[in-house]
Formats: structure tokens, C-alpha cells, sequence
């Protein structure tokens, strides 16, 4: 590094920065965003906010500024700070009057600012992030330095794309200077763990070396992008912020099939599906009807699974109403962090402390996702159900078959077909005599009893389907109309099974009550339970040849089981919900009903779009939402360099914090939109071929002391591995990792009773052959336990959304890498290969050094390893028994490979392995 | 950018950045190098190095009494109507309908209909220079009642086990809160390098309803997470060596990992080497003091026979032993989980008569030894020590289904239960609050499981309103928005 340049850049930052330790008020506005909402935060909104509005006053919303208070005074008087209210209680000496009333005073300087910008007319303005988004002009590297007389060739030199001139402009700022590009091993390795998740192999990083076009680097990064571990490592992000795992949650936690959404996910990725498009398809994949049948596309089906990742609770006893609120909470709640940086959850109880976002928005975007027919079922229906086989060749016939006689009943029987909706789930019958619930979430009936249905329309249907399991003999049940005693609906025998039954019903108009009861007398203490029941069309076709057997098919293909997934299915007529503001949050306490909209705060949803959850998600990925693509881009920014423009993921509100480097973020989200049509290949490739990104990640302690954190991004990130990068690396190098793609989540080995959670009769069952050695993103993720060595290196439980995996360094961490089996294993393998490559022992610890970090040992280093692998050796050749308890993976047996294995496992703990350099 | 801005932006940065928080901890750590793995060889790994890697964030808000806790929870709820709350009236109710008043409006786990009222199935007498009654459930816990403070009113809004254990461990029926013992060594820090300051120890075969979430360290950063010592296998995870590899060779290894890291560092620069070389150096001495302090073989007999313990039998007995010797080696927070406790009535094991007696037979004797044991060594002035569950037991037999049960059991009951406490800064011998003659309400001096949290605080040197981490946007703290500290039971 050039010294004279490093020095005189310091002394121009200390000229910059006493500019800016002017104070505001010499010569310049105050600006509301970066000097007045902060005191105002600090010091006021706590008790003037969104939670409480002590003395009827509030600094929340602009409009109640200028209100008076409960004592009659205005608070801000625009233009004269001296007849503000606000400005006399915080100068008051009076104890009962001063302000804030607990908590530090003003300082002076705190006060005039205030002053200052009452009396420069109270200027409100929105906060950044709430604003559309512009593209910034590109600062020129010439007019950054041309202010100072630094200008040179070596900015011109060093700068790759437009990410390097917004980061120059703020390193030349704070008196920083870039560092030059790593090292072409360092380099390729960050890169690919990066990309793909997975180191280069060998082969890969010598070629890179070798290219000496001036394409090399992009040639790399395109055929990272183009690999198929590039869509397994973001699905890894992606599982994080979609909360998913393989089980319900809560207590009981029993699995569920939700792997087709991660391998929808993967598969999203790997095909570079436009952003915009893989928003729509999650939020409202089930609103998108076009496939030929009128029926959404099993693609389009499985990605809303990303909402039905919310628990379900399976204990006895628990209300399924506030578990279905729970999980919509949690859905909108999960919405606004991810797309929207927001956190929401605040808003659910009160308006927003901090940022002007009312209580009742919270309610209104609820809105949007309450009509989803999930109601905290046992069996978590609706299901998507896939047939196979002889059961797909049975669907469709009966598809073909209604189009033969009544192609109008297509869609609502292939509909049926698919996701057994509508129905009327038996938990929302009305208890009746001689009944209970069964399995939490089901009507049990026994002999004299019966129970209400809530009101049915029943225009248009002429048939009941209804889905129930019983032992008892000879049952009958009958449906009345309106009342007990009311006329006859039908009445079928009982068969003594699980079944779906199918009977004609009296045909009948308008909305009614029905009831129904139940006749046992063979066996009167045997249960029925009777899972769902729906009023439909009966099939068409009646009076034809083989009309009966088309009937049994349809009612055998609803019984037989099928493979299944939990998804989203708006629910409409009869199903559509009322959503009402919960007072205080309180799901029992309801106050004024609410419509579907989005807040205020950001631009209003075009009135074109589709007043539901399509038009809502349209809406998020729209050019005029302010927040979505600067979240985004955020978010895949942080993945590369370890912190995000904006350090707050989750929080683009005027309580997260300021983003380091605003325009380039608005400029990267303006190119994702408009130049990149939201495809995250060009977004990524575009930041991976910054100069910015290809910095050597050394530090000085200069660099340090001025940016401990990396901040302004005077040299490449050096970040610890992700838990699921520290598993599949150490699988890669050893070269025991399965590229294996897809299917059910695999169970490698851990320790036992890991799995304890009561009521639950699933366990672990090891997997074998190679589904032990797939890459972390198909382990099985149960919430109550997940993979031990997952949460140690920092994986959260996903039992609700999270942005930020915060890196701890522990020494649980530490246990994991020495003795947990899975790296013994790996360190076996790789000494087997270092004993093949090297005749020497040092050659052989030379080569393991390079399998791991692609670069070749210091002869320091090299040293010490060479010492442990002779100690080592010694003990082995002392005690052969020891040779065999340490090597218990392959054939060799001898006291040379234990001690490379040993070696091994030291190499596989260094710094430098589990950290992107 | 003024400087006011500039502070608010760091100080905002440092709230925001548990990395920053973890850093300037363990920053400089690594620069003892390894002398201190060295110093931690000795046979117990007793040695403290000047290294603080859980240095408290928080200084008290005043002095604590209790620096140490532990604390017991019985999960799945006993009686409380069996084994402390003396209802002579309920017994003259036994096997009448249950009145109307106590179901109106009201929520049970299993109870339908019209259910009976049960009578108490213990033999009370009162106990000790206090007078507190007890039940012949208990006959060890009777000679340490005036040790005791009794909590006779406590009340909780939660009717099901995981939901219930949230809410009394992490203030939140939701998950997502970081857990007392989180709070406690995140405010306290841990005075043992060797040790995690946080151990969860769980018996009877199964772990508690709402599993690792109610030793969790939610939002706050990982490394105040409660840590399982397991009675069975490894009691840490992978702190076992592997086979093959002996304690000499595992401390070259690991000197050998520090020693080329620390020539990383030198050309690094990245302050994050040096904690990882401290973390090795700590794993290491956890590894030698982890299974010493789970190992209860070297203790004398007669204090095996106290508690009644048989070495290595994963009992209830055994965690409290271990208890004392981790309270011994200054971990800050021991929490005790026993399953088990769910007396509906349905089995041999789970009802309020022979099986609830059962598991008396098998807590009662160590519980009153660990109190004995830790005002022998003078340790239960400092050590704080908590009995209770999620939530108590109805005054009515349970009847599941409208059916009759096949033993006598008693369904989840928020309104009313009973929980104790012991050393640390609380009275001795004294009884707060009072039920109604028939146990059902709390009539007088209740205590909401968020007053309990707000005064374990308090005795630990915290004001619970101020004890708070920023997250989300908002201040949150272990007793949400509510708690009031029980000053009747302080000293």
C-alpha cells in the first residue's frame, strides 16, 4: 500500500468530518429524517407514540403534531418554537411539567435542533426507507476526488463495475482505502462457498490459476451460477426466512411432508425464476388458476406451502380457533419481515412505537391471508394430494367422465380431487347430545347423539360427501333440515371403517341449519368420528351405464391414501371470513371489522389488482413498493459480506439502523428491478464481480481501529462458515459428499436421545448408504430438537421467521469439529487421499493443507502439524489397539494413517477451514 | 453527521450487533494465549484463568442475594391439593358435583361436563417452628419447613403443559423468549471459566412438554442458552474424545489448532481468531471439568445415602447432587426438569394417590438433602432454590370423556397452585397467600407466575422493568409488561 495516499486520505477525512461535526443549525436546515426523528425516538415516542399517547399527544403521525394536547396547548406550532408546547415542557423546570418525565433530559444540544426545526416550519418527512425508490446518479470518480486534488489512476485501476465507485466515494469519505484483490485460491474458494455453498474442487482452483484471459474470474462465477448446488445453497437462506421444517411444532411436533416446497424452492433458484414471480407463486400460488383444468399448477400449488410452514398444535385441549389466528399472525408477521423489512409483530397489539404504521393496517393486511382454509387441523388439511399410479389413472377417468356429461362440474371435482375443498371441518360443529372431540380436532358421536352444523348453502348442491371412521356395527346416521325433528336431508348406514361416503341429499335452496344424529343401537359405546362433511353437485352422468361405479371411484380415490402436503386454498362463499381489529391483540376481544388493504405508510395498491392475496402479493413486487427490492438486495448483499448495507435485515424502520451505503443500495435495487427483470443470478453476479467483493480480506490495525466492523468495506469479508457450509465442506473435501438432489429429508447419524419429545412415537432412524452424506440442506429439521451440530453453529429452531443467523464462536462449537463422528469420518477419508498423494509425511500434511484451503502450507504451520502427526504416530506405534478404535471407517488399519487421521482432524478445526476468507 | 448523531448511531449499532457484544467480551481473550490451556490441565480444571468470556453486560441494579439459582420444576403439574394446600372442606365435598360457579366460563384440558369433587388423598399435619403444612407425602421436606417459604396462591393463564412452562420460563405462552437462566447469566455472567454458567439437568425419561425453548436464550445470543448435561452418554455433547485419541494427544491436537490459527491471526488481523482460540482452549477445559462435575462416585456414601443416589442411575436423585456440586463450582443457574408429574387419573403412574406418591418417594428425600446439604457447606445463604410447575390441580376429579376414571386424578388448574422457595434472600418459614376452603381460587396475596419471575430478579439483583434487551424494535423483558415483586417473602 502506497503510505503517502494512506496519510493524506486521513488528513481529508479530518477535514470532512469536521464539516460534518458543524453544528446542524450553522447554516443549514435540519433534516427531520437524520436529526429530529432520532430525539424524538429517544426521548418522546415511548410515552407519545405508537403505544401510549399520554396527555393525548403523540409525534407518531404528522397530522397530531399540531393537535392540541389534553391541557388544550399545541405541541408544535410551526414557525415559532417559543408558542410550542413541546419546547416549554422540555426547557421547564417545574417537576410536574418537565419533560420527558422519566428518563435523561435534553441536552442542549438535542433542544436546539428541536427549536431550530419547529421554527424552519416543522418540516415532516418520510423516513428513507418508505420512500420509492430513485436511481442515484453513480458518483464519478473524478468528482469524489477532484474536491481534495488526490485524484490518480489507482481508484480508475482498481474499480471493476458501478458497486466500487458508491464504495469508493464513502471509503475516500471516512479517510479508508480499498485493498487489492485476494488471492486467485482465496478468491475462488469465497466465491464458490458463496455461490454454491461448496468449495472448489482441486481441478477447479488450479485452472482458475492457470487462466490467464481476462475473463478468467467471470468464467468462474458463470459456472457457479450455472451449478446445481447453487440452488441448494440459497434454499439454505431461503429455509431460515420460510420458517420450514419437517414437523408441525409445538409439543407433540409430529412430521409433516413439506420437502415438495424445498425442493420447489431449489428448483426456483437453479432456474433463476424472476423474484417477482416467486413471490407471487409462494403468497398466492393457489390464486394463479392456469392450468387447463381451471385448476393452479401442482408448481404453483406446492410454493404456497411457504405459508403453511406456520405450527400446528396437536396438544389436547387447545382452542383450534387461536392456534388458526396464531398461524395467520405469524404469516403476516413473516410477510413483513421478509419482503418488507418491517417488524409487524408490534403493530398486532397497538399502533407501531416508532413508525407511523396504525393498529388497524395490522388488521387489514390480516385480512388478505384470513381466508385461508387452514384451521389448525390434526391432519392439517387443506392437503395437496398427489396421485400415483393405478390412483392417478382412476382421476382421470372420473375427469373424463364429467367432462363427457357436464364439463361445468370439471373444476370444482378436480379441485375436490386435489385439496378436499370446500369442506366443513367436523371441529366447527356444535356439540349435541352423546358427543365429544376426537383427536383434538374432530366430532365423535356415539349412539342418541348428534350435533349442529352452522349454516350451509345449499342452492346448486344435491349430493353430501362425508369423511368419517368408526367400529361400530349397523350405525345410521341421518341429516335434518333446520332442526332436529326437520325434515329428512338423508340417512345412510354406517360402514364400519375409515370411508368416505357419498349420498344424495333432498335437493333444497338457500341457507340452512342442519342437523344430525346418529342411531347405534348395536354398539352404543362405539365412537363415530366423523372427520369433514361437504354439500356438492352429485357427479353427472346418473342413469348412465357404469354411473354407480364412476360414484365408487370418486369416493374410493377421497378415501384411499395419498402422499400429501399441507398448502394454502382461499376459502370463499360460505368459507370467506370476516376479519375484525383484535383489541389490545387479543384474539377473544374483537372490535370494528376490516377490509383487505396495505398501510398507508407505503404507495396504495394499484385498484386494478385483485382485491385478494394475488393482488396483495402483485402489490409487494410492484415498482412503487418501497421496500421489497431494497430488503432483497439486502439480504443476498449480507450473504456475501457478512453484514448488510443495512446491519438490520429484519428492520428498515427508523429504529433499525441507517444503511452504510443508501444510494448503492437503491441503485442495486433500481438495476434488480429494472435491468435485472428481478432475476438473482444478475443481481449476484453483478455484486460477485464488484472490485468491492474480490478484496483480499486482511486487516491492519489501522483498518480496524477506523472500522472494527468492516463497515465502509475496505477489504473482503471474513466470515465463519454457516452451519450447514462447516458440514457439506467438510463432506466436499473428504470427498464423501452425495450431490444427491431432492426427495424426503435424510437423518445422518447423531447422538441418540436427542429425540424426546413426549407424545410422539416417531424416532431417528439413521439413514444409509449415501443419503448419509447429503448436504445439510436435506437433513430433517424437527423444531422441538434440530440437528445438534445445526444449532450449535447457530441455526434457529424455525419456529418463526428469522433474517440473521448471528455468528457466536463457542466452545460447544469447538466440540463439534474435534469429536462429533460425522468429522472423524472425514478426517478418516482425507487422510486416506493425503496418504495416497504423499510419500512423505510432510508431503502428505502439505496436500490436506491444500485440500482444505487450496493454498500451500507456511513452513511454520507445517511445522507444528508435523510435530502433532509425529507425537501421534508414536502413541500408535506404542499401543496398536488405539489404531483400531480410531480408525473405524475403512479397511486400512495402520498407526500412519491414525496419525494423518489425527492431522487431520486438526486441519479440519483450523481457523482458516471454517472461515470464507 | 453531528456528534450526537454519531453516538446514537453506535450506541444503536451496539445494541443492535450481538457480534459487537460477543467481540468486545472475548476480544483480547486470545491474547493469554496458551499459557492458560496449560494452567487448565490440572486434574479438575478447577484452575479460573483472569479470562472472562461471559463477562456480564448488565451491572446490578442493586446488590443480589441470590447468586446463584436453582431451580426445580416438576413437569406435568403435581397436586398441590396432596401435598401442601390442606383442604379439610374438600374432603366433606368428596365425590359431590362439582358447583356450578367453578365452570362457568371455564376451560379445562379434559374435563367435561359435571365432574365430582375429589378430597385430598394425603395425611396433613403442620411442620416445624413455622407451622407449615404438609402432607405425609412428604415426610423429608416436613424437617426443612422452616427453611421455607410457601407460596400458597400462585396463578397462571396457561391450562397446557408446553404453553404454561413457556410462560413461567420465558414470561411468553409463545415461543421465542429467552428463558430465566438466559436472563440470569446474560445480567450476572458466570464466575466459572471451566463450566457453561447455565446447565439443565432433566429426569424421568423424557424432556419437559416444551422442549429446548424453555432453556432457550431466544433473541438474546446463543451463548446464554441453557446447556443439557445428559445423564446418560456424553453429558455434553461431543465432549467426549474420540476412541483412540487420549487426553495428551487431544491437548496437542488443540494446542496445534491454536498455535497455526494464532499464525493466521498474524496475518489476519481478524480479532474473531483470537476468540476462536479461547473457545478451544475452553472446550478443552470442559472437557476435563464436565465430566468430573457430572461424576458422583467420589462423593463420601453418606452423602450419596442423603440423597439416595446410586451412582450413574440418571435419577431425579442424582441431579440434585449434581446440582450442589455445580452450585459448588459457581455455575450461575442449575435448572432441574422431572417428568412425570401429569395426575390425571388415566394409569398406575398417573394419578394423585399411589403414582404421585411414587414420584414423592423418589424426589422427596433428595430435595431435603440438597437443601441440608447446601446450608451444611453455608452455600443456600447465596443459592437460591425454586420448586414448583407449570400450573396445579383442580379440586375436581378429572372424567375424561364424561367417563370415570380408572385412578384418581385431577385435571390442569391455572387459578390455584403451589410453589416454594428456599435460601438466596427469602424468608424462612413462612406461608404467602391463601386459597379458598375448597383450593380452587386464590383468596388472598396471589401470585402471578410473572410476579414470581419479577422477585426471582429482584433477589438476584434486578429491577425487572429495567432489565431489558432491545429486539424487533422493542425493549423486551422476562416479565413482558406485567410482575411485581412479592416483598412479603424477601428477608
Amino acid at each position: 500500500m502506497n503510505k503517502r495516499i494512506g496519510i493524506s486520505v486521513g488528513v481529508a477525512a479530518v477535514v470532512i468530518t469536521s464539516f460534518t461535526w458543524s453544528p446542524p443549525w450553522f447554516g443549514h436546515q435540519v433534516d427531520y429524517n437524520t436529526d429530529v426523528k432520532p430525539i424524538l425516538n429517544k426521548h418522546c415516542l415511548s410515552c407519545h407514540g405508537g403505544v401510549k399517547k399520554a396527555g393525548n399527544v403523540s409525534f407518531l403521525f404528522e397530522h397530531e403534531l399540531v393537535q392540541p394536547g389534553k391541557s388544550g396547548k399545541i405541541p408544535v406550532v410551526r414557525g415559532d418554537a417559543d408558542a410550542s408546547e413541546l419546547i416549554r415542557r422540555i426547557q421547564s423546570h417545574d417537576p410536574e411539567e418537565k419533560m420527558p418525565k422519566k428518563g435523561t433530559p435534553l441536552n442542549e444540544e438535542e433542544v436546539d435542533i428541536l427549536k431550530q426545526w419547529i421554527n424552519e416550519g416543522a418540516n415532516w418527512e418520510t423516513h428513507w426507507a418508505y420512500k420509492r425508490i430513485e436511481e442515484p446518479t453513480i458518483p464519478s470518480l473524478r468528482s469524489i476526488r477532484n474536491g481534495f486534488g488526490l485524484l490518480n489512476t489507482r481508484d480508475l485501476n482498481w474499480v471493476k463495475n458501478e458497486i466500487d465507485h458508491f464504495v469508493v466515494e464513502k471509503l475516500t469519505g471516512k479517510g479508508l482505502s480499498f485493498s487489492p484483490e485476494a488471492s486467485r485460491a482465496t478468491l475462488i474458494r469465497r466465491v464458490s462457498l458463496d455461490l454454491t455453498g461448496l468449495p472448489p474442487t482441486e481441478a477447479e482452483v488450479r485452472n482458475f490459476e492457470r487462466d490467464t484471459s481476462d475473463l478468467a474470474y467471470e468464467t468462474v462465477v458463470d459456472r457457479l451460477l450455472q451449478s446445481p448446488a447453487y440452488g441448494e445453497r440459497w434454499t439454505a437462506m431461503w429455509m431460515d426466512l420460510a420458517r420450514y421444517a419437517d414437523t408441525k411444532g409445538y409439543e407433540s411436533d409430529g412430521g409433516r411432508t413439506m420437502w415438495p416446497y424445498r425442493d420447489y424452492v431449489i428448483k426456483s433458484f437453479n432456474q433463476d425464476k424472476p423474484f417477482d414471480r416467486f413471490t407471487i407463486e409462494q403468497l398466492a400460488g393457489d390464486l394463479l388458476t392456469n392450468d387447463k383444468g381451471g385448476f393452479p399448477t401442482e408448481e404453483n400449488l406446492i410454493a404456497t406451502g411457504f405459508h403453511r410452514n406456520t405450527m400446528t398444535n396437536n396438544e389436547g385441549g387447545t382452542n383450534d380457533e387461536e392456534f388458526r389466528v396464531a398461524a395467520q399472525i405469524d404469516r403476516v408477521n413473516t410477510t413483513w419481515e421478509v419482503w418488507q423489512g418491517t417488524t409487524f409483530a408490534c403493530v398486532q397489539c397497538h399502533s407501531h412505537p416508532y413508525d407511523p404504521i396504525p393498529h388497524e393496517d395490522y388488521y387489514k393486511y390480516m385480512a388478505y391471508f384470513n381466508n385461508s382454509r387452514d384451521e389448525d387441523l390434526w391432519d392439517e388439511w387443506p392437503k395437496l394430494r398427489f396421485y400415483k399410479g393405478e390412483d392417478s389413472a382412476r382421476v382421470e377417468r372420473i375427469k373424463q367422465w364429467i367432462s363427457q356429461y357436464d364439463p361445468g362440474q370439471l373444476v370444482e371435482k378436480t379441485q375436490f380431487m386435489r385439496v378436499l375443498e370446500p369442506k366443513i371441518n367436523a371441529h366447527s360443529f356444535i356439540k349435541g347430545d352423546a358427543s365429544t372431540a376426537l383427536l383434538i380436532s374432530y366430532y365423535g358421536v356415539k349412539d342418541k347423539g348428534n350435533a349442529r352444523i352452522l349454516p350451509v348453502t345449499l342452492s346448486g348442491t344435491g349430493s353430501v360427501v362425508l369423511n368419517l371412521t368408526t367400529k361400530a356395527k349397523n350405525a345410521v346416521l341421518t341429516l335434518y333440515l333446520d332442526k332436529l325433528n326437520g325434515p329428512v336431508l338423508t340417512t345412510f348406514n354406517v360402514p364400519d371403517r375409515d370411508t368416505v361416503l357419498i349420498a344424495p341429499i333432498t335437493p333444497v335452496r338457500g341457507k340452512h341449519d342442519i342437523y344430525l344424529s346418529l342411531k347405534s343401537t348395536a354398539s352404543p359405546e362405539e365412537w363415530v368420528r366423523i372427520n369433514w362433511i361437504s354439500f356438492q353437485k352429485p357427479l353427472p352422468g346418473a342413469g348412465q351405464p357404469n354411473y354407480a361405479k364412476v360414484v365408487a371411484d370418486y369416493a374410493g380415490t377421497l378415501t384411499r391414501p395419498a402422499e400429501s402436503m399441507p398448502v394454502i386454498w382461499e376459502g370463499k362463499g360460505d368459507f370467506a371470513r370476516k376479519t375484525h381489529v383484535f383489541v389490545r391483540g387479543n384474539w377473544m376481544v374483537k372490535g370494528a371489522e376490516v377490509r383487505p388493504d396495505v398501510p398507508k405508510l407505503l404507495a396504495p395498491i394499484p385498484s386494478n389488482y385483485p382485491k385478494n392475496r394475488l393482488g396483495l402479493a402483485k402489490w409487494i413486487v410492484s415498482r412503487d413498493n418501497a421496500l421489497t427490492a431494497r430488503v432483497i438486495v439486502n439480504r443476498f448483499w449480507e450473504q456475501l459480506f457478512g453484514r448488510g448495507i443495512v446491519e438490520t435485515l429484519e428492520d428498515f424502520g427508523s429504529q433499525g439502523n441507517e444503511p452504510s451505503h443508501q444510494a448503492l443500495l437503491d441503485w442495486l435495487a433500481v438495476q434488480f428491478m429494472e435491468q435485472d427483470h428481478w432475476q438473482v443470478k444478475k443481481l449476484l453476479r453483478r455484486m460477485v464481480l464488484s472490485a468491492t467483493y474480490r478484496q483480499r480480506s486482511e486487516t491492519t490495525r489501522e483498518k480496524t481501529e477506523k472500522d472494527p466492523y468492516n463497515r465502509w468495506l475496505s477489504r473482503g469479508p471474513r466470515v465463519r462458515l454457516s452451519a450447514e457450509q462447516v458440514r457439506d465442506q467438510a463432506l466436499a473435501c473428504s470427498e464423501l459428499l452425495s450431490r444427491k438432489q431432492y426427495g424426503p429429508s435424510v437423518m445422518p447419524p447423531q447422538p441418540d436421545k436427542i429425540w424426546q419429545s413426549p407424545y410422539s412415537g416417531e424416532s431417528w432412524i439413521t439413514s444409509t448408504g449415501e443419503d448419509r452424506y447429503r448436504r445439510a440442506i436435506y437433513t430433517y429439521w424437527k423444531r422441538t430438537a434440530p440437528y445438534p451440530s445445526m444449532t450449535t453453529f447457530d441455526a434457529p429452531s424455525r419456529e418463526f421467521c428469522q433474517s440473521r443467523r448471528i455468528a457466536t464462536n463457542t466452545p460447544l462449537q469447538a466440540l463439534v469439529t474435534l469429536n462429533d463422528p460425522v468429522y472423524l469420518e472425514a478426517a478418516e477419508k482425507l487422510a486416506s487421499t493425503m496418504q495416497r498423494r504423499g510419500k512423505t509425511p510432510a508431503q502428505q500434511l502439505w496436500e490436506g493443507y491444500r485440500m482444505l484451503t487450496f493454498q500451500p502450507i507456511g513452513s511454520r504451520k507445517l511445522k507444528v502439524l508435523l510435530a502433532t502427526y509425529t507425537d501421534a504416530l508414536s502413541t500408535f506405534k506404542a499401543s496398536p489397539s488405539e489404531v483400531t478404535n480410531i480408525l473405524r471407517y475403512g479397511s486400512e488399519k495402520s498407526p500412519e494413517l491414525a496419525a494423518l487421521t489425527v492431522s487431520a482432524n486438526v486441519l479440519l478445526n483450523l481457523d482458516k477451514v471454517v472461515t470464507k476468507e | 453527521m453531528n456528534k450526537l448523531l454519531n453516538e446514537l448511531l453506535h450506541a444503536d449499532v451496539q445494541r443492535h450487533t450481538r457480534r459487537h457484544f460477543l467481540q468486545s467480551a472475548g476480544f483480547g481473550l486470545g491474547m493469554l494465549g496458551l499459557g492458560s490451556l496449560l494452567d487448565a490441565c490440572g486434574p479438575s480444571g478447577e484452575k479460573t484463568t483472569a479470562t472472562r468470556s461471559d463477562a456480564p453486560l448488565h451491572v446490578p441494579h442493586f446488590a443480589p442475594k441470590a447468586k446463584r439459582v436453582i431451580y426445580i420444576h416438576m413437569a406435568g403439574a403435581p397436586s398441590q391439593l396432596e401435598l401442601f394446600d390442606y383442604k379439610p372442606e374438600l374432603e366433606k365435598y368428596h365425590g359431590k358435583d362439582c358447583p356450578a360457579a367453578f365452570l362457568e366460563g371455564k376451560q379445562f384440558a379434559f374435563i367435561q361436563g359435571v365432574p365430582k369433587m375429589l378430597g385430598p388423598q394425603g395425611k396433613f399435619g403442620q411442620y416445624g417452628q413455622s407451622g407449615a403444612w404438609l402432607s405425609d407425602y412428604l415426610p423429608y421436606l416436613q424437617t426443612m419447613a422452616d427453611e421455607i417459604t410457601f407460596l400458597k396462591a400462585m396463578h397462571t393463564d396457561q391450562f397446557n403443559h408446553a404453553p404454561a412452562q413457556l410462560l413461567l420460563h420465558t414470561g411468553s405462552a409463545r415461543l421465542g423468549r429467552p428463558s430465566l437462566g438466559a436472563w440470569a447469566v446474560y445480567g450476572l455472567g458466570s464466575d466459572n471459566q471451566n463450566l457453561p454458567g447455565f446447565i439443565v439437568l432433566a429426569s424421568g425419561g423424557r424432556q419437559p412438554d416444551a422442549g429446548k425453548s424453555v432453556y432457550g436464550s431466544g433473541f438474546l445470543p446463543s451463548v446464554y442458552q441453557g446447556v443439557q448435561c445428559r445423564t446418560g452418554g456424553d453429558p455434553v455433547l461431543y465432549v467426549t474424545d474420540p476412541h483412540g485419541m487420549n487426553r495428551n494427544m487431544r491437548k496437542k491436537t488443540i494446542e496445534a489448532i491454536n498455535e497455526i490459527n494464532r499464525q493466521t491471526y498474524e496475518d489476519a488481523q481478524d480479532p474473531e481468531i483470537l476468540t476462536r482460540i479461547s473457545q478451544y482452549e475452553m472446550a478443552f477445559r470442559m472437557q476435563m471439568s464436565v465430566p468430573d462435575v457430572m461424576d458422583v462416585s467420589k462423593e463420601p456414601p453418606f452423602i450419596l445415602d442423603m440423597y439416595g443416589v446410586k451412582p450413574g442411575d440418571g435419577s431425579f436423585a442424582m441431579n440434585c447432587l449434581l446440582a450442589r456440586k455445580l452450585i459448588e463450582k459457581d455455575v450461575r443457574f442449575v435448572q432441574l426438569f422431572d417428568w412425570g408429574w401429569d395426575g390425571h387419573g388415566t394409569s398406575a403412574a398417573d394419578n394423585v394417590e399411589g403414582g404421585l406418591r411414587q414420584k414423592c418417594r423418589l424426589s422427596d428425600k433428595p430435595i431435603a438433602a440438597l437443601l441440608q446439604d447446601l446450608k451444611m457447606r453455608g452455600l443456600l445463604e447465596e443459592t437460591l432454590v425454586v420448586w414448583g410447575a407449570e400450573f396445579g390441580r383442580t379440586p375436581m376429579q378429572e372424567n375424561r370423556n364424561g367417563l370415570v376414571m380408572p385412578y384418581m386424578g385431577r385435571d390442569h388448574h391455572l387459578e390455584a397452585f403451589t410453589m416454594w422457595m428456599a435460601g438466596g434472600g427469602t424468608r424462612q418459614g413462612y406461608t404467602h397467600g391463601q386459597t379458598d376452603e375448597l383450593g380452587y381460587y386464590g383468596v388472598n396475596d396471589r401470585v402471578h407466575v410473572h410476579d414470581l419471575q419479577a422477585t426471582i430478579l429482584h433477589l438476584m439483583g434486578f429491577d425487572h422493568e429495567k432489565f431489558t434487551y432491545p429486539f424487533q424494535g422493542r425493549n423486551f423483558r422476562l416479565t413482558d409488561t406485567a410482575g411485581k415483586v412479592v416483598k412479603e417473602i424477601l428477608a
